[in-house]
């Protein structure tokens, strides 16, 4: 016994003594705040390497932690990169935001006015956010398995896919996905409606409501993220999802041999268009390195080997010549200009709208 | 008659199959070669390299293990600090509001825990200066709270079986208290000890919510980059890093289980 309490007491020392903090100060260090695999696997070391500026990289999982962390105050980063709409949008109108220093950005020019434009609704004069990276949420189909359900010359790039019942239907046995977020979805049943995507009006609400009545028995799950190696792996035919997401999905298919063969389609009658931003919070330790890191990111070679790697498309037109041909030529992420006509920003909502509209989700969601 | 033993066996089988398959296809998943977590196209090992050459998740991983080994034995003192008191000290005052706050963090949402502790080092940290930013200190104190509590309902059932008897003994053979403390009490609530050191290391490594509000700059721990990473899709990175960390806690439980036997048999001597 005597031995097993000396051995113990000297795991516990070793372990007390081994473990101790190590906390490590350098001269200038950039806290940055953003999702996993956002930037391409160089853009970090290659920033260091430019400006001797050490980027230290943290990442976070959804946007609530991050806008926890920034409302609380004191987050200790220097630049984070939420979603615009409804996040960074919010976050500005609470004023947590260091106002831009456009004279240490001269890469400024670089980034595409329509995107600005879309961003100022919310960020007036563009004054406080830079668009980091944009794209579409639509749909993931699995072509020749839809095919095989709803014959050869069925039109794909359409949301009867998902709210047509007679299609739901057909497609349920090879699988139907939403996304869990309930704005997404409204828009896109609005859309299959003919309704403006960011309509609220009861009637229309309604209208969606009695849609899902009719379509919830064949949609299989409702998640933001999981549908991407279901349709990898061909456990999803139909997949209501972001573009990046998507093509990653496709790629992924790719790799695994190639028997499942995907493809990401805008659906014509309309979609989200969705932007993620970078943002300085007010009391960053650095600023100005974090405006040095903003600068880096405008560079149009540094955004487009992003791009490359992501999959998603940047607002700097000024990039298109670096990235890779098969990422600028796809109607899908560079959509041409009669697609872009059709795609629509999310709307900001009041606390009261919010509350609205969760309480019909939980009531949908209900259903199954 | 005998009764037929058959049926008890295939329940145990899908006992164990719930329990142990879907580690052990994570574990066989890791040598895949295929990006694709689920899809087998061949035998590789090159997720492993890429994991050692994968430098923000190592860090995530040492800075958990390092969280979770702090946190695990402060949690092993003060929870049986608190077992002693519960057990060892009868009536006292306050002792029914005592043992409700104790036990309080074992029901409280991780999301409620994880604010209000962010809320409150934001505040310390306004008044005080103390904790200056959020990191490594600030996860271990905030996963102190929960895991504490688990040690000290583990070690109180433990106290409260022991035979007090041999304290006594001790006692009268001329040994003071802190001498019976260290040498009869302890090592007798030993094995309670490391149930609950374990206990509250794997409550540590695991815990995503509290330690997402708590972290700051340069504080990313595992679980993090595990969840951030499903945005753009997990990668088999992961499988390799679970084998390596399964493998560990096995040697561990096995090197842990012998230990105890060899004490067990040094007594029999």
């Amino acid at each position: 016994m005597r031995h097993l309490f000396v051995s113990f007491r000297k795991i516990s020392l070793v372990l007390v003594a081994g473990l101790a903090a190590v906390s490590v100060a350098a001269a200038q260090t950039v806290h940055i705040y953003n999702w996993n695999d956002y930037f391409a696997e160089d853009t970090l070391a290659k920033f260091q390497e430019r400006t001797g500026i050490r980027p230290v990289l943290d990442v976070y999982d959804t946007n609530a932690v991050l806008e926890a962390k920034l409302f609380a105050g004191r987050s200790g980063y220097d630049l984070v990169f939420p979603t615009m709409y409804p996040f960074a949008a919010r976050q500005i109108q609470a004023e947590i935001y260091l106002p831009l220093d456009k004279t240490k950005l001269p890469g400024w020019t670089n980034l595409d006015p329509k995107i600005l434009e879309s961003l100022a609704s919310a960020d007036p004069g563009n004054a406080h956010v830079v668009p980091y990276m944009w794209g579409t949420t639509g749909l993931g189909v699995d072509v020749a398995k839809v095919r095989a359900a709803l014959g050869e010359d069925a039109p794909l790039d359409t949301w009867a896919l998902i709210f047509d019942p007679a299609h739901a239907e057909r497609l349920a046995g090879c699988g139907i996905s939403l996304l869990d977020d309930p704005a997404e979805v409204f828009a896109a049943a609005m859309a299959y409606l003919g309704k403006d995507l960011n309509s609220i009006a009861k009637e229309d609400l309604d209208a969606v409501q009695a849609l899902f009545a009719k379509i919830h028995p064949h949609i299989r799950y409702f998640h933001s993220s999981q549908y991407i190696s279901d349709l990898a792996n061909g456990d999803l035919c139909v997949a209501h999802g972001y573009s990046g997401d998507v093509l990653q999905a496709q790629t992924r298919a790719e790799e695994a041999g190639g028997q499942v063969e995907l493809e990401y389609l805008i659906p014509r009658e309309g979609a989200v268009l969705w932007t993620d931003v970078m943002a300085i919070p007010k009391d960053a330790p650095n600023p100005d390195a974090a405006h040095a890191f903003i600068a880096y990111l405008l560079d149009p070679e540094v955004i487009a080997s992003i791009s490359n790697y992501v999959f998603y498309a940047n607002p700097n037109p000024a990039s298109k010549s670096h990235l890779d041909e098969g990422l600028r030529d796809d109607p899908n992420i560079y959509p041409p200009d009669e697609v872009m006509a059709r795609l629509v920003t999310p709307a900001q909502r009041s606390d009261r709208e919010l509350r609205e509209m969760n309480r019909l989700w939980t009531r949908i969601k209900a259903q199954r | 008659m005998k009764p037929r033993r058959w049926p008890l066996y295939t329940v145990l089988a899908f006992g164990y199959a719930f329990l142990y398959v879907p580690v052990l296809l994570l574990i066989v998943y890791s040598f895949n070669e295929s990006r694709l977590v689920t899809v087998w196209t061949g035998f590789s090992t090159k997720w492993y390299g890429e994991l050692l050459r994968n430098q923000q998740l190592l860090d995530a991983a040492w800075l958990s293990i390092r969280i979770a080994a702090t946190n695990a034995t402060f949690a092993v003192v003060l929870g049986t600090l608190a077992a002693n008191a519960l057990v060892r000290h009868g009536r006292f005052r306050g002792r029914g509001g005592f043992e409700l706050l104790l036990t309080a963090p074992l029901v409280m949402p991780d999301v409620i825990i994880g604010l209000s502790l962010l809320l409150l080092f934001v505040a310390m940290q306004q008044t005080i200066g103390w904790p200056d930013g959020r990191g490594f200190t600030t996860i271990t104190i905030a996963h102190l709270t929960f895991s504490m509590a688990y040690v000290a309902v583990v070690v109180r059932a433990r106290l409260a079986q022991m035979d007090r008897s041999l304290e006594e003994a001790a006692m009268d053979l001329g040994a003071r208290p802190l001498t019976v403390y260290l040498r009869i009490t302890l090592p007798l609530i030993a094995p309670a000890l490391l149930s609950g050191w374990l206990l509250a290391f794997t409550l540590s490594l695991d815990d995503l919510v509290i330690a997402s509000f708590v972290s700051g700059p340069g504080s990313t721990t595992l679980p993090m980059v595990v969840y951030s990473s499903v945005r753009m899709g997990v990668s088999p990175q992961i499988n390799a890093l679970a084998t390596l960390i399964v493998l560990f806690v096995t040697v561990a439980v096995i090197v842990v289980t012998l230990a105890l036997r060899g004490g067990g048999g040094g007594r029999a001597r």
